[in-house]
Order: structure tokens, then C-alpha cells, then sequence
């Protein structure tokens, strides 16, 4: 230990690696935005072929979904990191972290959308058809609003997994590193212990309350547009 | 895959041009799905990932000898850490709604503080720091400790979320009848919610073997280390990586069908947490 105090090493802290934690939240913010909203984009189109008439569409996206909700995001990193290149797709480290979470995050995501869609009453449906709205009218003015809004909570908590899920980036060698990766990198070259992990941690964690804080309110303008 | 209410709903009854429609959209997809697969395979191919060289490996015994004693280290540790959490998602949860004001902010600030950070953080936090201090620790506590911790928030909002769809009448009965708060509980609505929230316990086993891969941090023998260990001594990436991804896909995919299973047996929802 460099301080005796907490006090001590946290000012050490703050002034040696100051600068690196917020590089590092920044990497981990990137990451996590770019990859939640491709997901979400690559969920909606998933989802549109997983409830198409189509039979073999249904199936093929009901499958990725599968594979990927249930795949560990390391594993699928390390895939994507190690055994890619061995066909000739090699990825720089981010991009990989990148990739591996759109690819999870868009399975959650399309599961969420499809709930949301189901649990739609169909009887509302049945009774908007037989007013005469045509399948657009139907979608846009029946199924989508009620959907939305049933769908921003499990879309909120994606979110912020999703950022907690790109620490799985520390594994890779990161050019800037991330939060987690950046915690150990200091941690192995200065044994500066318990309160290197703290402040990453409050980092994580405030992250999650704000957007937690954002999707409600979402949440609540959602449920007025019904 | 069968359509549920809603999407039957979604669209009429096809006449004849949207049969047609709906045929040529089958076979087209069909044809896409068949190309993409041919593709896939060429490209395997083209870069000798069918050489024997990179699958004899899966020929011999040692290899799923090395794999089985991963995947019998990924239950191991998922399985105890399980246990913890069940017990150790009570008693936050206990806390949560705990009728003394202080007990309860800090079993909230906990869970809030556990669920909102990387599990991987943890693991790296008793991969480092005991040692800073002397402390030795197992590789199989510093991936156990961590995964429990994790799955103990989660499970204690599970807990919550149960006791609060035990009907309140429940309670008001037992209480009328002359139980103590710890009798309301344990024989009233604590069985209750067992019921209510055993699928969803299953399926949080799901993220509890996801999370049990970062033993490859700790080396932890579990799968995913082992793999590690394979690929670091022989020449094949793809397949080993490929193997082991089917593994945890297929568990993961059982367990959750279980869940599934369990939940329509019961008819219980399971619930988000």
C-alpha cells in the first residue's frame, strides 16, 4: 500500500489514475451505447420476420434468439476474438466487444418486443379489423403503443446490462481500456486495493440509477400516450 | 414455431394471392437460409477448418475427459453458489422489507449496489485484493463468492416480488388467527412464494452459469478455463471454442425450458426481476 489513510489513497488515486478512470468510463460508455442501439434496431427487424407468416423466418429467428440468450457473453467473446480469425474474419478487440453484445442484446431485445406484442389482447385485434382497419392501421394504432410501453422497462434493464456486460471487454486486450479492465491493469501494477474498486463500482452503479431514473420517466410519457 | 393468440390475430385468414405470398416468401427464405448455410460451410472449407488436424483432438478420450471435468467444475460451482444465494437473497430480502428504516436502507443500498456492478469486477476485486493483504483464497471461492453475491440481489428482489403476489388476505388471516410476524412467514406466506417463484429461480440458474465463465479469469477449472487450457495446447481455435459454445447453449437452452416447463406445470408466471 502507497497510503496509510483512505483519505490518502484515495487523493493518490484521484490524482495518478484521475484521468484514466474517466477515459476508461468513457470507453465504457461508448461501448455500451453503440451496442444496446444497434441491438435494439437489429432486435425490431427480428422481431418484424419472427412474427411474419413465414414458417422457416419464425424458425431461423426463434433460433438465433435461443442461441444467443443463452450463450455467455465471454464465451461468444472469445469466439468472436479467437476462433473468427481462424476463417479469415479478424476483428479489432472493441469491434469484437461490440459485436458480441449486439448479437445478445438483440436476442433480449426481440424476446422483449414479442412479448410486448403479446400481450396485446388479440380480442383488441379482432375487434379493430372488424371496424375495418387495414393491417398498417392495426400495427400502428392497436398494437404498437400498447407494446412500447409494456416493453420500456425490460428495454431499460437491457440497457444497463448491457453496459455492466461490456467489463466482459477487460478480457481482450482493450487499446483504451475499459472501466473493469482498467481497475485490474492498475490493481496489477499497484496494489492499491479496496478503493480502486469502489470508485469503478459507483461509476456502474450511478450509471444504472440514472437510466433506470430516464426509462421511468419514459415509462410514465408512454403510458399517457395510451 | 407455433404463433400465439396475438400473432394469429395479427394477420386474416390468407386467401389465394396471400397463400401464394406466404409460399413464395417460404421458399425464398428457404433458399436464403440454405445459400447462407452453403456459404458458411465453403468458407469452413476454403480456410482448412475441415482438416482432420483440427478435429482429431475431439477423437481422443483425454480431450472430453479435460472438457467433462470443466463442465462437472462449471455445476460445481454454479450449484454452491446457488445455494448461497438462496439463503443469502432471503435474508437481503428480509432487510428490504425490514420494518427498521436503517436495516432497510442498507439491504437496499446492497442489492442496488450489487445488481448495478459488473460481477466480473467482483471476481477480479477477490482475485486481487486478498492477496494484497496475505489472505489466501481458493480459485473456487473467488468465482462462488462473487456469482452468490450477484445472484443473492437478484433473488432477493425475486423474494419480494413473490411475497408481494401472496394474496395480502393471507396474511391478514394468519395474523387474525394470532401468528407472530416470524409464524406469518414461515408457515404462511414464505410456502406461498416458493410456489410463486420456483420457475424463475430456475431460470436466474441460467445467469448463474453464464457468470461461473469467468473462472477463466481465476483459473477456476471450469469449462470455459479448460478450453482455454485445450486451445493453448494444440492448433485448433475454432472447433474447441465452437464445441464448448454448443455446451453452454444446450444447458442453458434445458434449463430454461425447464423453467418453462415448470412455470405452464404450476401456472405460475415467471416473473422479471
Amino acid at each position: 500500500m502507497h497510503q496509510d489513510s483512505l483519505w490518502g489513497t484515495m487523493s493518490y488515486l484521484a490524482g495518478r489514475f484521475g484521468h484514466d478512470y474517466v477515459m476508461s468510463y468513457g470507453v465504457t460508455l461508448r461501448i455500451g451505447v453503440i451496442s444496446f442501439i444497434i441491438g435494439l434496431l437489429l432486435a425490431i427487424l427480428l422481431t418484424m420476420a419472427r412474427i411474419s407468416p413465414i414458417p422457416p423466418l419464425r424458425t431461423a429467428i426463434s433460433g438465433y434468439v435461443e442461441i444467443f440468450r443463452n450463450i455467455p457473453v465471454l464465451c461468444l467473446l472469445l469466439f468472436i476474438v479467437y476462433g473468427l480469425p481462424e476463417v479469415g474474419l479478424t476483428l479489432d478487440y472493441e469491434p469484437s466487444v461490440i459485436a458480441a453484445l449486439v448479437l445478445v442484446s438483440s436476442a433480449f431485445g426481440c424476446d422483449n418486443l414479442r412479448s410486448g406484442i403479446n400481450a396485446v389482447d388479440p380480442g383488441q385485434i379482432e375487434a379493430a379489423r372488424s371496424l375495418g382497419l387495414s393491417f398498417g392501421g392495426i400495427t400502428r394504432s392497436i398494437v404498437l403503443p400498447q407494446a412500447l410501453s409494456t416493453v420500456v422497462q425490460p428495454m431499460v434493464t437491457l440497457f444497463i446490462s448491457v453496459i455492466i456486460s461490456s467489463s466482459t471487454g477487460a478480457l481482450v486486450p482493450i487499446a483504451h481500456n475499459e472501466l473493469t479492465g482498467l481497475v485490474s491493469q492498475i490493481n496489477t501494477k499497484e496494489a492499491l486495493g479496496i478503493p480502486t474498486f469502489v470508485v469503478a463500482a459507483l461509476f456502474y452503479v450511478a450509471t444504472g440509477l440514472v437510466i433506470g431514473a430516464i426509462g421511468r420517466i419514459i415509462e410514465k410519457r408512454a403510458v399517457i400516450w395510451r | 414455431m407455433a404463433m400465439t393468440p396475438t400473432e394469429a390475430a395479427l394477420f386474416e385468414a390468407a386467401g389465394p394471392r396471400a397463400r401464394r405470398r406466404i409460399l413464395i416468401g417460404t421458399i425464398a427464405t428457404s433458399l436464403v437460409f440454405a445459400a447462407l448455410v452453403v456459404w458458411l460451410l465453403m468458407r469452413l472449407d476454403a480456410n482448412g477448418q475441415f482438416d482432420p488436424q483440427y478435429w482429431d483432438l475431439f477423437a481422443s478420450v483425454n480431450t472430453w475427459k479435460f472438457l467433462g471435468a470443466g463442465f462437472i467444475g462449471t455445476i460445481r460451482a454454479s450449484l454452491s453458489a446457488g445455494v448461497i444465494a438462496l439463503v443469502g437473497g432471503l435474508v437481503l430480502m428480509f432487510g428490504r422489507i425490514s420494518g427498521i428504516a436503517p436495516v432497510r436502507w442498507l439491504a437496499t443500498a446492497v442489492i442496488e449496489f450489487v445488481r448495478g456492478t459488473p460481477t466480473l469486477l467482483f471476481i477480479y476485486f477477490f482475485f486481487l485484493v486478498p492477496s494484497q493483504f496475505g489472505i489466501h483464497m481458493s480459485t473456487y471461492w473467488m468465482v462462488v463468492i462473487p456469482v452468490s453475491f450477484y445472484a443473492s440481489a437478484v433473488l432477493a428482489e425475486v423474494y419480494r416480488a413473490g411475497v408481494q403476489a401472496v394474496p395480502a388476505g393471507q396474511r391478514e388471516a394468519a395474523e387474525s388467527l394470532g401468528l407472530g410476524r416470524w409464524q406469518v412467514y414461515s408457515s404462511v406466506i414464505l410456502p406461498q412464494m416458493f410456489r410463486i417463484i420456483v420457475p424463475t429461480m430456475v431460470t436466474q440458474l441460467v445467469v448463474v452459469v453464464k457468470d461461473t465463465t469467468f473462472g477463466y479469469v481465476v483459473t477456476y477449472p471450469e469449462m470455459m478455463q479448460n478450453a482455454k487450457v485445450i486451445v493453448a495446447n494444440s492448433t485448433s481455435m475454432l472447433p474447441v471454442y465452437l464445441i464448448v459454445a454448443l455446451i453452454y447453449i444446450l444447458v442453458n437452452y434445458a434449463i430454461s425450458r425447464f423453467a418453462r416447463w415448470l412455470s405452464s406445470r404450476s401456472d405460475v408466471k415467471i416473473l422479471v426481476a
